[in-house]
């Protein structure tokens, strides 16, 4: 689904991410977890292409993804060609990014009657049924104004699954998030796993990668330092760094 | 001292005020649109990725904020007809002048507006795999608008203030309107205290029409 190879990206001279490898398979859950400054939520922002990366390649689904080789030159692909895969990836964001000005529904609905993939008709039922699947169907004429942050982000998931993608990417989406409102954020996103969606996450809930999770992916230092289980990356990870951040985040 | 308002239904002196009143106010509408499509296209085109475009935006508003608006008028309407034998109208080259000045003060307006909408809704639209134009037009300019309001309505005033310049160039518009009378009768304090009252007129309703606007835009939590 997402091959990652030999990625490099530098903030100017800061070398955010460092030759980062990473395969991620269809239906595959995968959590990225490390310190912060670890280069996780940049990894992450590289897979649609937020982030401009300097080498290596993206693929999704086999298709490169931001950048394209032509004539012997590696250079930056047409906004056409990257839209039409961007709209195969969905992007959940820590800050929710709800657009503030439209109700619920209409957030849901923009993309899709934007692009022509519906008319208006199908894209107010499938929001619908989005809204159902994240329990929200009584807000659908709302402002994002006049939800709570963790109905926010529940639009915001269902805003991403309105254009049907492959595979979700979630950036730390209950960071920003009371405690009392992470639960009911993660219960929608098990849900998701459940029914198969490829995810990729970024977070600092551990009970969610121990859960969830098929592997768990350490980052420190923009290097991935370990892959594995989630049962073997919290009860015996073969590295030290991994082991001191998780007494830190675990006590 | 002895104030005398008569002398305004004297010799058909309202009447020639009122008709430079509708002058103003047209010349300050047309003017208007002008300066709004002005200012939008230099607006975004100042913050083109595309160093050509952004060059020419940016060299415009440095022209055209940097000169005054009486020079501009007098090169547009005198300096050109002279020397190039490009013989605009007065009331064309009023509303030209008038425009183009304006816009390039409505440009930054635009540009700031933009600018301080947060950088992840344009995230989430590209995210969502629409283009840049269609998250500008769909996302980001519905929200910027609202905000451009405020500072619009101080530079739309000062449009009708900056309107009465045009009498030197001729346009028959409320100050030269005024001069006139005045040169007959020498009241200068009535008739020109009568002629800022219209101007304030004209200006109380733009701020009103504006904070309207404000009011029937402000949908869920958009706020300035």
């Amino acid at each position: 689904m997402i091959q990652i190879t030999e990625l490099n990206k530098y903030f100017g001279a800061h070398h955010v991410l460092k030759e980062i490898n990473l395969t991620i398979d269809s239906g595959e859950v995968v959590v990225i977890i490390g310190p912060s400054g670890s280069g996780k939520s940049t990894l992450l922002r590289c897979m649609n292409y937020l982030e401009p990366i300097q080498s290596g390649q993206i693929m999704i689904e086999n298709q490169p993804i931001g950048m394209i080789e032509q004539q012997g030159k590696i250079k930056e692909m047409p906004q056409k060609q990257l839209n039409l895969i961007r709209e195969k990836v969905g992007m959940v964001f820590q800050n929710f990014n709800l657009f503030p000005h439209l109700t619920v529904e209409e957030n849901i609905t923009l993309s899709p009657l934007t692009l022509g993939k519906v008319n208006k008709q199908e894209a107010n039922k499938v929001a619908n049924e989005l809204l159902l699947k994240v329990g929200l169907t009584d807000r659908a004429k709302a402002y994002p104004e006049q939800l709570s942050g963790g109905q926010k982000q529940r639009v915001a998931i269902a805003r991403a699954l309105a254009m049907r993608p492959h595979v979700m990417l979630f950036d730390e989406p209950t960071s920003a998030l009371d405690p009392e409102l992470v639960g009911e954020v993660l219960q929608v996103m098990k849900d998701l796993a459940k029914e198969g969606m490829t995810m990729v996450v970024v977070t600092h809930e551990m009970g969610f990668a121990r859960e969830v999770a098929d592997r768990v992916v350490v980052m420190d230092q923009g290097k991935i330092i370990e892959i594995d289980s989630p049962d073997i990356i919290f009860q015996h990870p073969s590295q030290k760094r991994t082991k001191e951040f998780l007494n830190k985040v675990l006590k | 001292m002895e104030l005398d308002f008569s002398i305004l239904l004297q010799d058909g002196n309202l009447p020639l005020l009122l008709k430079g009143l509708w002058v103003t106010i047209r010349m300050t509408f047309f003017a208007l649109c002008i300066s709004c499509m002005i200012g939008l296209l230099v607006g975004i085109g100042g913050m083109s990725k595309n160093k050509l475009i952004s060059g020419i935006c940016a060299t415009y508003l440095a022209w055209f904020r940097g000169t005054p608006l009486l020079v501009q008028l007098v090169l547009l309407y005198y300096g050109l007809a002279i020397s190039l034998q490009i013989d605009l109208t007065a009331s064309v080259a009023g509303v030209l002048g008038l425009g183009m000045y304006s816009g390039a003060y409505v440009s930054e307006i635009v540009r700031g507006s933009i600018q301080s909408i947060d950088q992840g809704q344009m995230e989430a639209g590209r995210s969502l795999g629409m283009s840049h134009w269609q998250t500008m037009g769909k996302v980001i300019l519905p929200q910027a608008v609202r905000r451009m309001l405020p500072p619009l309505a101080n530079e739309f005033i000062a449009l009708t203030k900056n309107s009465s310049l045009l009498s030197v160039i001729t346009v028959p518009e409320l100050m030269r309107a005024g001069n006139s009378i005045v040169a007959d009768n020498f009241k200068y304090f009535e008739i020109y205290l009568t002629i800022a009252l219209f101007y304030f007129v004209v200006n109380f309703v733009i701020s009103t029409l504006i904070r309207i606007l404000e009011r029937k835009l402000h949908v869920g939590g958009v706020r300035t």
